[in-house]
């Protein structure tokens, strides 16, 4: 087995490093050992806080890791004992894989050897974090991003080729990409597999909660990463599966962690048109029963849907299809309001179909309400964000006033200069023009925000609403004046 | 506690799959009281994080929970979209006037039972947009009493986070529902007569099951919308129920009987 780590780029991992707000004093942590073993104590230890977590169950097989690497991220994160196995087993598909679809990829890795694993080990890693990352939260079906050609570093074992690496990858974005789909197709269909990992995701989530940009992504690398570790179960039927070309039906994989942070097994959100082609793809093979989700996953051709989500839908399909009375309640113990009425009907002598057309009636008007409300509540947010905004422009302005005032020389130019500057419109020596720009700013704000409020309702709570706005208006008046009569003053 | 009360009538009435699925309202506010009441601000910046740390972890936790159901239920949807659309054609083309093999009283019966599914539906669709919504309420409300009581800043980056998610998008849901309504519109058009007799009835709408918790659903969110000591900027204005001798017909029975 040839080693493949993810060592690549030390610099351009850095970099992402620093982009990822990880510690950048990782890489200059690590030795550059030629066992790995050595290395991993030494890790950072914000890194290796965030590594820890993960790694607390299996510290061993981390360390084991690496020597067998193929270059796959998660290896480095396995959860899982008697994980070298595992990665000669990868290393060996995945070289086989990459001398198919990436010759450039697998040519160095072959000139690579027992790597002198340096801190670019972990710059590989963080490299692919920043990918995924990059994948993960920007457009989830695009899966091709600029860092991915970084991503195909891997296989290059010397620092040293590092450079041709990079020139020939931009040739190879596409087979990356493809190959990368791919890969986290695994990484999701081995996540699946993974089961009781509630108490590292619970560690990871209480680590990762933060809100900044760092967070999110790491934690998607870390779930993508734990789910690599074992995918290498799953080689054979992974590798046939064909790569997915780059289709606007890109199954949309919800990476959750994205979001709010938290990892968890990608969930697939399926739309019409997705389950349109499955459809097509399934009475293609013969119909329900006799298609299989392997053959499905294959005629769909879809990016990032995996064997799993095609299994499961398939199944909720079948369901569907032949048992419809019972897939219309999933329990039977849900007396449909049909059964009732139709008690009801002996009662009242209301016809089936009149109790229908209330219930359709009732359902009409919920359906009405949950949209006007969902609709302010999305206004309401905007309206707050935004007062938000200029509530903290209106501040930057003011405090830059001030410093400026407490000078006791050329107050005039520097009061100019200091408005001028304020964050809201600029007109050159229109100071007063600005600050009531702004206020006027705030005051519409606040004005659009109670036309909100006032929307729907007939009656606005008027007392409430207007209070809190007269207060906001004052405050802006209040520290508008201020620079309003200085202004006039020096002039 | 008005809006956890609410909450929790509304988790009872619900449909029995999902009463495990909702916002734990109560639990959060315990947390937030717990927070907020310990001595953990004096200790400085570091505490604070933490404690502000493990609630947003829960929250995410939450968050996590509704977007898997609702995903799950959406999922299940788009699959019974479209096989309530295929059953409605299969039944027009055989049994239908036109059909192969036309029969009336097949006809009759089998639109019957589709007429009945495709309402249940409906109210099932509506229902989850309901889930949606009340848990996105108790998000929002728990989210400005963490912010009141410690002093935090959570709430507005934090809710912008939330909008964004897959259990608070449901724009595919509501196109499903209006597509139901179309479609029940088309197949099933509407008597004149029949409206007219129904509305003059007084009916006693009872038992599980959907038509009740849609119901509940409507008059619950009438109450959380009721003006509170709270209302503010950023509070909703009161529901009004258009008129109607349907509303009229909610208020009268908003105690509903079980059969």
């Amino acid at each position: 087995m040839e080693a493949r780590p993810a060592l690549s780029v030390q610099s351009s991992g850095a970099r992402q490093l620093s982009n990822l707000g990880a510690s950048g004093a990782l890489s200059s942590s690590l030795p550059v050992p030629t066992t790995l073993g050595e290395k991993y104590p030494k890790l950072p230890d914000s890194q290796e806080v965030s590594m820890e977590r993960k790694l607390m169950p299996t510290p061993l097989a981390f360390h084991s890791s690496l020597p067998s690497n193929s270059g796959v991220v998660g290896h480095m994160f396995s959860s899982s004992s008697g994980f070298s196995t595992d990665l000669h087993f990868s290393s060996a598909s995945s070289h086989e894989k990459h001398s198919r679809k990436a010759p450039f990829i697998s040519q160095s890795s072959n000139t690579g050897s027992s790597v002198p694993l340096t801190h670019s080990c972990h710059s590989g890693l963080l490299q692919s974090t920043a990918t995924i990352h990059c994948m993960g939260q920007s457009n989830r079906s695009s899966w091709c991003t600029d860092s991915l050609p970084d991503f195909f570093d891997y296989p290059v074992n010397t620092p040293g080729q590092n450079n041709q690496m990079e020139s020939s990858n931009s040739g190879g974005c596409v087979m990356a990409c493809e190959d990368l789909s791919k890969r986290n197709d695994w990484l999701e269909w081995a996540d699946q597999l993974i089961t009781g990992d509630d108490s590292l995701t619970s560690n990871l989530n209480e680590l990762l909660v933060d809100t900044s940009l760092a967070d999110p992504e790491s934690k998607m690398t870390y779930q993508v990463a734990k789910s690599s570790a074992n995918f290498s179960a799953h080689q054979p039927q992974v590798l046939q599966q064909l790569p997915a070309p780059h289709e606007e039906t890109c199954a949309v994989v919800t990476p959750s962690s994205s979001s709010n942070g938290v990892p968890t097994k990608p969930r697939m959100r399926w739309t019409p048109e997705l389950h349109e082609a499955f459809v097509e793809a399934v009475n293609t093979l013969g119909g329900s029963e006799k298609a299989t989700p392997k053959g499905v996953l294959k005629l769909m051709k879809v990016e990032g849907l995996t064997i799993y989500h095609v299994k499961s839908h398939l199944q909720k399909y079948r369901t569907a299809r032949y048992r419809p009375e019972s897939s219309e309640g999933s329990s039977e113990k849900k007396m449909t309001s049909f059964e009732e009425l139709s008690s009801l009907d002996l009662k009242t002598g209301i016809g089936i179909t009149e109790a229908l057309r209330l219930q359709m009636e009732v359902q009409k008007q919920l359906h009405e309400q949950l949209e006007i409300q969902r609709t302010l509540q999305l206004q309401i947010e905007e309206q707050g964000r935004y007062l938000q905004m200029m509530f903290a422009k209106q501040k930057s302005g003011i405090d830059m006033l001030k410093a400026s005032s407490s000078t006791l020389e050329n107050p005039s130019a520097e009061l100019t200069d200091a408005v001028q500057n304020s964050p809201s419109k600029n007109e050159p020596g229109v100071s007063q023009v600005n600050c009531r720009e702004t206020k006027n700013d705030q005051i519409n704000l606040t004005t659009a925000s109670d036309e909100v409020s006032r929307k729907l309702g007939e009656k606005q709570k008027a007392p409430e609403t207007k209070a809190s706005k007269d207060l906001e208006a004052n405050v802006v008046e209040g520290s508008n004046a201020q620079p309003s009569k200085r202004a006039k003053a020096d002039e | 506690m008005k809006f956890g009360k609410r909450l929790k009538q509304q988790i009872q009435e619900t449909l029995p799959d999902w009463r495990d699925k909702f916002l734990s309202y109560k639990d959060l506010k315990k947390l937030v009281r717990l927070i907020s009441s310990a001595p953990l601000m004096l200790n400085g910046s570091l505490e604070y994080e933490k404690s502000e740390a493990e609630f947003v972890y829960l929250l995410n936790n939450e968050i996590e929970k509704f977007n898997a159901f609702f995903m799950e239920q959406e999922e299940d949807f788009i699959i019974r979209h479209k096989e309530l659309q295929q059953r409605i054609e299969r039944v027009i083309n055989k049994l239908g006037p036109e059909g192969n093999q036309p029969s009336e009283t097949d006809y009759e019966e089998e639109m019957a039972r589709i007429r009945k599914d495709i309402v249940n539906f409906h109210g099932e669709m509506v229902l989850l947009m309901n889930y949606s919504n009340i848990n996105y309420t108790g998000l929002a409300k728990i989210l400005k009493k963490y912010d009141k009581r410690t002093g935090g800043l959570l709430r507005l980056p934090f809710i912008q986070k939330v909008l964004q998610q897959p259990f608070f998008t449901t724009d595919l849901i509501s196109k499903l529902v209006k597509e139901c309504e179309s479609t029940i519109d088309a197949v099933f058009p509407v008597a004149e007569e029949e409206k007219i007799e129904g509305e003059r009835e007084g009916i006693t709408v009872a038992g599980e099951g959907i038509f009740r918790n849609t119901v509940a659903a409507l008059l619950t969110m009438k109450e959380i919308r009721r003006g509170s000591s709270t209302y503010g900027h950023f509070s909703l204005p009161p529901l009004n129920l258009p008129d109607s001798d349907l509303v009229q017909f909610l208020q009268l029975n908003s105690s509903i009987p079980i059969l």
